[in-house]
């Protein structure tokens, strides 16, 4: 469903993702970790189609993101990190819009943002604007707004920064559905307790290079560390990466 | 003491490093370009303020007895509307400085005392809204001098006494604010200073417009001069930190040294114990306002769903950005006093023709009222330039952070172009012609005039609307704290220079064949056809550029905008 070839990203000469090959199917769910500034955020905007990549290409369901963006972007749904949103629109407004953009029809619509709202613990504030909600309210309407036109792909960077344990169980059993459904998630995160209770698969980048991709159990013999945990492995695996030529 | 000094010290240096180290970074020294342009302009409208206030001087120096008294009168003048402009932008910079920075969150969780914080912000606060009205009133006080043959004494008292307006005007604004705060929240506030503003600006604009100021040079009313120079003579409250300065200025260019030195000490003085009060009362104020601006505002207005039901016939991308555009724009209240500012221009811009005196003219009325429409073509043309320069140039750059959506949603980068160019260009072509179509009715233009004028401003405005939305496209600042001002950047300077050299080619193109249409015209004459050949290649040259100008200006603002990192 997403496929990486030898995708690369260099800012002024400094090469912030080198190289990256990759295969997610359909319905996984790809754990991506890594130390601060290792190329996370910058291959999940690559991704998205937010950032062109240097050299190298993405491919989701079926089509080359640089060839036919629009309608490869139809196909994802992406979360970012930080929720940044139309301040002055309500959370109402804002899911009608995304609907708009994505094509969902608008008899679609009413239900859809209704139980996306309820879902999401947002139909108290769907009438408010945006910028009266707090930090994991946007981040819980910036979810609701990208799973709202179905999408075949997830894009998510660092999904659960700001939200309360309710909001985080409600997330991991959302994503657990979306995979049982078919969709293809993609998600970078820095907790991994998470990565390693969601995903079925996770990637390790350090200094812009995938060093190991596999499960965590995987992982962990790879790093000749059977018993440790996660975070063990990954600072086995991350130590002396050396930096790309 | 050295403790109080150390933690305002501290507290600048973030604000204080990124201007000291302008040029060091990777990024700034592209800019090197820019600064240079900007520099250029600034230094230009620097000259032509000094050159303009030396000839007027000169011109009253010549006038005798009322020519020193004229001088002075004027300068009086220029200091309060210096004050008053200092305060006003104080105002403004006060609110954002003390209460709406994104930085406040972080200064406000170090262990400093409030008092010392606010110090901090309000010395920054201080030189942010002062340095520009300072700087740009120097050409004046410089032409001063050389016309009174002033010594080096008056540039030191004008200097000092025009620092110590900008304290005063400062203190007074940030005694005000924090006063206000505890009332209103910070972010309302902000609109309804500049709503008051825009609105006394037009009030006195009017006021004096209605005057009829000009009827003062008709010899038919010389009782009434006067009567003005008498005027001239009155004095100005003492009270006013403005008349020190004028005191201490007017006291040097006559060479009174000592007692210019009083009147500036007078400021200063009363700028120190202002400072005093200032800390006391920010102990007790300034930290309560802070927390009340830290809550959220309230809606005033819940009635929704218009703009949906309004906009269902046009296709889901273009009908979401339109309502989006259209919903932020009305429930930003600091837009409101630009409609204002708007409202109030049309009525000045309409009014003034009105006021023509054409019937006292020598020339022929009706070679008069068309030369006037015609040069009220480019007239409107600018005016058109500013508006879009206020509004549709910082559309783009109004998505702010949020522009990621933009990015990965479905929505090709040309058609998100395509549909802000229409959402502005509709309602300015309306706001363009009616200018032009009522100005041309107070002047009792020809048919061809009408036709031609209404004609070109139709081809002429897309042109503009584009390289607004273009070029803000190519130079977009996401992360301005008031997008709204991007206009100053180098590419705001870029849109206006363009504007005016499209707006000056489209007039020079039809200024030669219009000239003769209308000149046959009124002498009753046949054209000849070279003439009329002329007229066809002028008027196609002006439409071509028109479409070169909407679709060079879209696509390089769009393939500017691709390569934008968020």
């Amino acid at each position: 469903m997403i496929e990486l070839t030898q995708l690369t990203k260099i800012y002024n000469g400094f090469t912030a993702v080198d190289r990256l090959s990759l295969r997610v199917d359909r319905g996984e769910i790809f754990g991506f970790i890594g130390p601060n500034g290792a190329g996370k955020t910058t291959t999940i905007k690559m991704l998205g189609g937010v950032l062109a990549p240097t050299a190298g290409s993405v491919v989701v369901g079926g089509i080359d993101l640089q060839a036919e963006p629009e309608r490869a972007k139809r196909k994802i749904g992406f979360i970012p990190d930080r929720p940044y949103l139309y301040e002055k629109l309500t959370g109402l407004e804002f899911l009608r819009f995304t609907a708009d953009i994505y094509g969902v029809p608008v008899s679609e619509f009413q239900p859809k943002a209704t139980a996306s709202l309820e879902k999401f613990a947002l139909a108290d504030w769907s009438n408010e604007l945006i910028e009266s909600y707090s930090h994991g309210m946007k981040q819980r309407l910036i979810m609701a707004a990208a799973v709202l036109h179905d999408p075949e792909v997830l894009i998510v960077d660092e999904p659960m920064v700001g939200l309360d344990p309710l909001a985080i169980i409600m997330v991991k059993k959302l994503f657990r559905q979306l995979a049982a459904d078919g969709v293809t998630i993609f998600m970078s995160t820095h907790t991994l307790k998470i990565a390693e209770d969601i995903c079925d698969r996770i990637g390790i980048i350090s200094r812009g290079r995938l060093i190991a991709n596999g499960t965590a159990a995987d992982l962990r013999r790879e790093a000749n560390a059977t018993e440790a945990d996660l975070e063990q492995v990954f600072l086995n695996l991350t130590a002396n990466v050396p930096a790309p030529e | 003491m050295n403790g109080l000094f150390a933690d305002i010290g501290m507290l600048l240096r973030p604000r204080l490093l990124p201007v000291l180290r302008r040029g060091r970074s990777r990024r700034s020294r592209g800019g090197t370009t820019r600064l240079a342009m900007l520099g250029a302009v600034g230094a230009a409208f620097w000259c032509g303020l000094f050159v303009a206030s030396w000839r007027v001087l000169r011109y009253f120096k010549g006038i005798e007895d009322i020519g020193d008294i004229l001088a002075f009168k004027l300068l009086s003048m220029i200091l309060i509307v210096c004050f008053a402009l200092l305060l006003f932008s104080s105002i403004l910079t006060c609110l954002s400085t003390l209460y709406l920075s994104r930085d406040l969150l972080l200064v406000h969780s170090s262990p400093v005392p409030a008092h010392r914080i606010f110090l901090a912000r309000w010395i920054d606060s201080a030189a942010d809204s002062g340095w520009m009205v300072i700087l740009f009133t120097l050409p004046v006080f410089l032409a001063y001098g050389i016309v009174f043959a002033a010594g080096p004494g008056y540039y030191a008292a004008t200097l000092l006494s025009l620092i110590v307006l900008a304290a005063i005007a400062s203190a007074l604004s940030a005694l005000a604010v924090m006063a206000g705060v505890m009332l209103v929240p910070a972010g309302r506030m902000r609109s309804i200073v500049v709503i008051l503003g825009v609105l006394l600006f037009v009030t006195l604009y009017l006021a004096i417009r209605l005057s009829r100021p000009e009827q003062l040079v008709n010899p038919e009313v010389f009782d009434t001069v006067m009567a003005y120079v008498a005027s001239l003579q009155a004095p100005v409250s003492p009270l006013l930190p403005s008349t020190w300065a004028y005191d201490s200025i007017q006291s040097a260019l006559a060479g009174f040294t000592a007692r210019s030195f009083f009147h500036t000490a007078l400021g200063a003085s009363f700028a120190v114990t202002l400072i005093c009060v200032l800390t006391l009362a920010a102990d007790a104020l300034y930290f309560k306002g802070f927390s009340r601006t830290q809550t959220a505002s309230v809606r005033l207005v819940r009635r929704d769903g218009i703009s949906e039901r309004l906009f269902r016939f046009l296709p889901g991308p273009a009908r979401s950005f339109t309502v989006k555009e259209i919903k932020t724009f009305l429930r930003d209240q600091t837009q409101w006093s630009q409609l204002f500012l708007i409202a109030a221009l049309v009525v000045i811009y309409i009014y003034n023709f009105a006021a023509l005196p054409l019937e006292r003219s020598p020339i022929q009325t009706a070679y008069l009222q068309n030369l006037f429409s015609f040069l009220n073509m480019a007239l409107a043309l600018f005016v058109l330039t500013a508006v879009t320069a206020r509004f549709a140039y910082p559309a783009v750059s109004l998505e702010r952070e949020a522009f990621w959506l933009v990015k990965t949603s479905p929505v090709p980068l040309r058609t998100f172009l395509r549909i802000k160019f229409f959402i502005y260009y509709l309602p300015l072509l309306v706001l363009t012609e009616v200018l032009i179509v009522a100005t041309n009715l107070l002047l009792q233009v020809t048919p061809f005039m009408m036709a031609l004028s209404t004609v070109t401003v139709f081809f002429t405005v897309p042109g503009i609307v584009a390289m607004g939305i273009g070029l803000g496209a190519a130079f977009p600042d996401f992360k301005a704290e008031n997008p709204a001002q991007t206009v100053t950047s180098f590419g705001g300077l870029v849109f206006m220079i363009a504007c005016a050299l499209y707006i000056g080619v489209v007039v020079l193109l039809e200024a030669g064949p219009v000239y003769r249409i209308f000149m046959a015209d009124l002498h009753g004459r046949d054209l000849p056809v070279a003439v009329w050949l002329w007229a066809a290649a002028a008027f196609g040259a002006a439409f071509t550029l028109s479409l070169l100008a909407i679709v060079l200006s879209l696509r390089f603002g769009e393939k500017r905008l691709s390569k934008v990192h968020i």
